[in-house]
Parts: C-alpha cells; sequence; structure tokens
C-alpha cells in the first residue's frame, strides 16, 4: 500500500469500514510510514473528540424540516445570482483593464506587491535549501525558515513549536481517553499483565519526563521534541492495546 | 520406613522394590499432570511462494522460520487456561489473531507459536508480551512488534522492509540491507544490535538521546555526522539506497559488521 492509497482509507478505517485484510495492509504500512501515521491518529482523535462532544448536538430535533429550509435558502441564492447575471457588463464598475474584471486601482497594485513579496521568499528558501547538502538528512535541528515564520506572524501557518504544541495537546487528550479504557479493563487482568504493564509504562513516563525537562530548559530542541512526541506515541499505543484484553 | 524391616517375614530386598515402584507412580502421576496444563495444537496448510502470515498474540513467544517446502507448518504450545486459536487462510494470507479469538475472556494462559513457512513469504507478528524470533525470511516484509516487553531477535532476513519495535527489551537484527528498502528499529529501553554486510548500502538515521551510545564500528565514515550534542547520527553508507532507522529512546546503538 502507498500513502495515497492509505490516505484515501484513513476515513474508513476510523470508521472501521475496512476489511480485515485491508484494515491490517492499512496498518502495517502505519507502522513504516510515519507521515501517514501521524496523519490517521489526527483524524482518529478528530473524530473520538467529536463523537464525545458533539453527539448529542449532532442531530437536529427535526432534521427533515431543517434540509427543507436549506434547499429553499439554496434555491433562492441560486435564483438571484441568476437575475445579477442577467445586468450587462457596462453596468458592471469601472475595471482597471477596460475588460468585465473588477478590480480596483488599489487592488491591484496591493496584488503585485503581495506576489513580489511572496516571490522573494520563496526564493530565498529556494536558495536556502539548494546551498543545504545534499544528503537527504539535512534539517534535523533546522530553526523555523523565514516563510514559516512569516506565515506564522501572519496567522496563516503555524511555527514547528505551534505544531509541536497542537500535537501534545492532542496525544494527550488520546492518552486520557485510552487511560480510562485501561483503568476500566485492568482490574480483569492477572497479576503478571498489571506488572508488565505497569513496568513497561513506568518507562514511558520516565522518558516522557525526561523530555518534558529538557524542552523546559530548551523549547527548540528538536530531538527532544521528536523523542517526546515519539514517547507520547508509545504510550498511547501501550494504552490501546492493553485496552484490548 | 525403618520400623518396616523390623516387621518379621518381610526381606528389606523386596521393602526396597516397593518404594522404587512407589516413586515411579509418584513420578509419572506428576508428569502427567503438567501435561495436562498443557494443549498442543498443530495444522497445516499448503502455501505458495508469497504466502503472508499474520500472527497477533496475547502472551508468549512466537519463532517463525522459514524453509524450503512450499507449506506453513504452525504448532503452538498452549498453556492452562487454554487459549482459542482459530487460524484462517484468507487467499494467501494465513491469519491467526489470539487477542480477537480471545475478546472478553479474561483468563488466557500464554501461547508459545513456532511456525515454519516458505522462504518468500510476508511475515507480520505481534504479541502483547514475549518475544519474537524471526529466522530466514526472504520475502517483502517482516514486522515484528511487542506491545511491551519482551526480545526481537531476527536473524537471516533478507526483505526489503522491515520493522521491528518494543518497549523494553533488546532487538538484534542479523541480515542485509536491501536496495530501496525501508528498515526501522525502535526501542525504548534496550539494546539494539543490526548486524550487515560490510557493503551494506544505506541512509543511518540513529538516535540514541539518553545513552549517546551510538556504535557504528566498520561502518563509521566520514559522511556520518554527530547532531544534537552527540544524541544522533545522520549519513551515508555507500551509494545510500536504503534507508535506515534506528531509535533507542534508552539504550545503545550497534552496528556491527557481518
Amino acid at each position: 500500500m502507498n500513502c495515497q492509497n492509505c490516505q484515501n482509507l484513513i476515513s474508513e478505517y476510523v470508521d472501521g469500514e475496512l476489511s480485515d485484510s485491508e484494515s491490517r495492509s492499512f496498518r502495517i504500512h502505519l507502522s513504516i510510514c510515519s507521515e501517514c501515521a501521524k496523519l490517521a491518529g489526527d483524524f482518529a482523535e478528530i473524530v473520538g473528540f467529536c463523537e464525545e462532544n458533539f453527539a448529542e448536538d449532532s442531530t437536529p430535533p427535526n432534521s427533515q424540516a431543517l434540509w427543507c429550509r436549506i434547499n429553499n435558502i439554496i434555491e433562492a441564492e441560486i435564483e438571484e445570482s441568476e437575475v445579477v447575471d442577467e445586468v450587462p457588463v457596462e453596468k458592471a464598475g469601472r475595471s482597471f483593464f477596460g475588460g468585465p474584471l473588477s478590480l480596483s486601482v488599489g487592488q491591484v497594485l496591493a496584488s503585485v506587491v503581495l506576489i513580489a513579496v511572496v516571490s522573494s521568499l520563496l526564493t530565498i528558501v529556494g536558495f536556502k535549501n539548494f546551498s543545504a547538502p545534499d544528503d537527504g538528512l539535512a534539517g534535523f535541528e533546522a530553526e523555523p525558515s523565514v516563510f514559516e515564520k512569516v506565515l506564522a506572524k501572519l496567522g496563516v501557518g503555524e511555527t514547528p513549536a505551534d505544531r509541536a504544541e497542537r500535537r501534545l495537546k492532542e496525544r494527550k487528550s488520546a492518552i486520557e481517553y485510552w487511560s480510562q479504557r485501561v483503568a476500566k479493563r485492568r482490574v480483569e487482568w492477572d497479576t503478571g499483565t498489571r506488572v508488565t504493564f505497569d513496568r513497561n509504562m513506568d518507562v514511558i513516563d520516565r522518558a516522557v519526563k525526561q523530555y518534558t525537562i529538557l524542552l523546559q530548559e530548551n523549547p527548540q530542541d528538536e530531538i527532544s521534541t521528536e523523542m517526546l512526541d515519539s514517547a507520547l506515541n508509545e504510550k498511547m499505543e501501550l494504552l490501546r492495546e492493553f485496552s484490548e484484553l | 520406613m525403618i520400623w518396616f524391616y523390623h516387621i518379621p517375614g518381610i526381606r528389606k530386598s523386596a521393602l526396597k522394590a516397593t518404594a522404587f515402584l512407589f516413586a515411579v507412580f509418584v513420578l509419572s502421576f506428576l508428569a502427567a499432570e503438567n501435561v495436562q496444563a498443557q494443549k498442543k495444537f498443530s495444522k497445516t496448510y499448503p502455501a505458495g511462494k508469497n504466502i503472508r502470515l499474520q500472527l497477533t498474540n496475547r502472551t508468549g513467544t512466537i519463532t517463525v522460520r522459514g524453509w524450503d517446502r512450499k507449506s506453513v507448518q504452525i504448532s503452538a504450545v498452549l498453556e492452562k487456561p487454554i487459549a482459542n486459536i482459530t487460524p484462517k487462510n484468507l487467499s494467501g494470507t494465513i491469519l491467526i489473531d489470539v487477542v480477537r479469538d480471545n475478546k472478553g475472556r479474561n483468563d488466557v494462559g500464554e501461547v508459545n507459536f513456532t511456525v515454519y513457512v516458505p522462504y518468500e513469504s510476508a511475515v507480520d507478528i505481534e504479541t502483547r508480551i514475549g518475544n519474537l524470533i524471526v529466522a530466514s525470511i526472504q520475502g517483502g516484509l517482516v514486522r515484528a512488534h511487542i506491545s511491551s516487553e519482551g526480545d526481537i531477535t531476527l536473524t537471516n532476513i533478507g526483505a526489503a522492509s522491515v520493522s521491528a519495535k518494543n518497549v523494553i527489551g533488546d532487538i538484534f537484527y542479523d541480515g542485509v540491507f536491501q536496495p530501496n528498502g525501508i528498515y526501522r528499529f525502535y526501542s525504548m529501553q534496550g539494546n539494539v544490535n543490526l548486524r550487515i554486510p560490510l557493503r551494506s548500502s544505506f541512509r543511518l538515521v540513529a538516535t540514541a538521546p539518553s545513552t549517546r551510545s551510538i556504535s557504528l564500528g566498520s561502518f563509521s565514515n566520514a559522511s556520518m555526522r554527530f547532531v544534537g550534542k552527540g544524541r544522533r547520527v545522520v549519513g551515508k553508507v555507500g551509494a545510500g539506497s536504503a534507508s535506515v532507522t534506528v531509535t533507542n529512546q534508552q539504550g545503545s546503538i550497534s552496528l556491527l559488521r557481518r
């Protein structure tokens, strides 16, 4: 299974609609592709969160009537737009190029400036990447790129720190969910299973604690960020897999 | 027993023979009890070259070995309380899932599997607790995951995609890295040792953040860089066609020449 197939099947997998063999192929791909695994994890958390928090609100009291109202509104808007389309082009306002475009001089200038800025940034990023060593391994400890910083300041993108923080929150909420499941199940386990689980959880918790302290000292430390993320992922997997026992 | 010797009419040799027979009886009774605490399971499936084994265990050791036969032989020793096992043969995939087959049961004993598969098979095994051993597999995939603790031993492996993961325990890989292959080894606590041919070609990302113990041995070269204050090594060996990622959160990583 390749990444595209895997990503097409994420929704079905999370909904439990895949066959056993598809599900197994999917999980195998996740075990060797961290990108798809992260995507699947994010998707599962979103679905889980929605199911928990919006399950009661998802069905309106009279859904048929609501759909009728929505249909009426859409049809009314379509009719209005058809009426607007019939207005002659000459009356649609003065355009910069004298054609049917309806951009003002200010808008055109702003667009030109924006295109220039974005092109410059892309050139800088491209140059930076081009001048980096071509071993495909660079960037493990890289600072956020200029482009990423600008996007973050504009509020469009998120910095690696923001991303790490968001992932941390998601992991923690998932861990809380699976911890509750395990807490219900563990009373039924035999002593050996309980002891093994606790010993392994202890190792993971110590790692989590260690990287949390390291990140408090140096929030830009990418290896610690990655290791913390990985340890939390391990914790989630351990909880999820033992919750089945 | 000494007082028996003083009973008139009973000879010492007869008493010794009786005692010996009694001891044999007791021992055989105990052995029979022990055998009853176990159950054996065995099944053989005919197999083509591209067979796939998918085995999920709860507790116990799984041993998978490649052999030069067109069949899959599954043997298992089940400890009490005896687990349910219902293997399935789904168009080239032998599927055994002890976790699913025993869902809802609180008391399931250890199951120790020994499986023989054709050399070219794909092997995907996992267990919640226990050791995993895979030997002589040259198929497309070897995946060996332990949810918690146990050692993973992969020997004579020629698969293009290998993934080994545990929380506590050692990982040992003895095999080759195929061109464009993907190899992932991950442990939280243990030792990860990779034994590979000297002429291997791969890109390496090895991370041992706690111990910083990353030994490259004969594979050390100018392209290898220690980054993150010695917590990670990145670099290439040869043309670097295979991708190798090794992470050991609280243990060492060693590359050994085969």
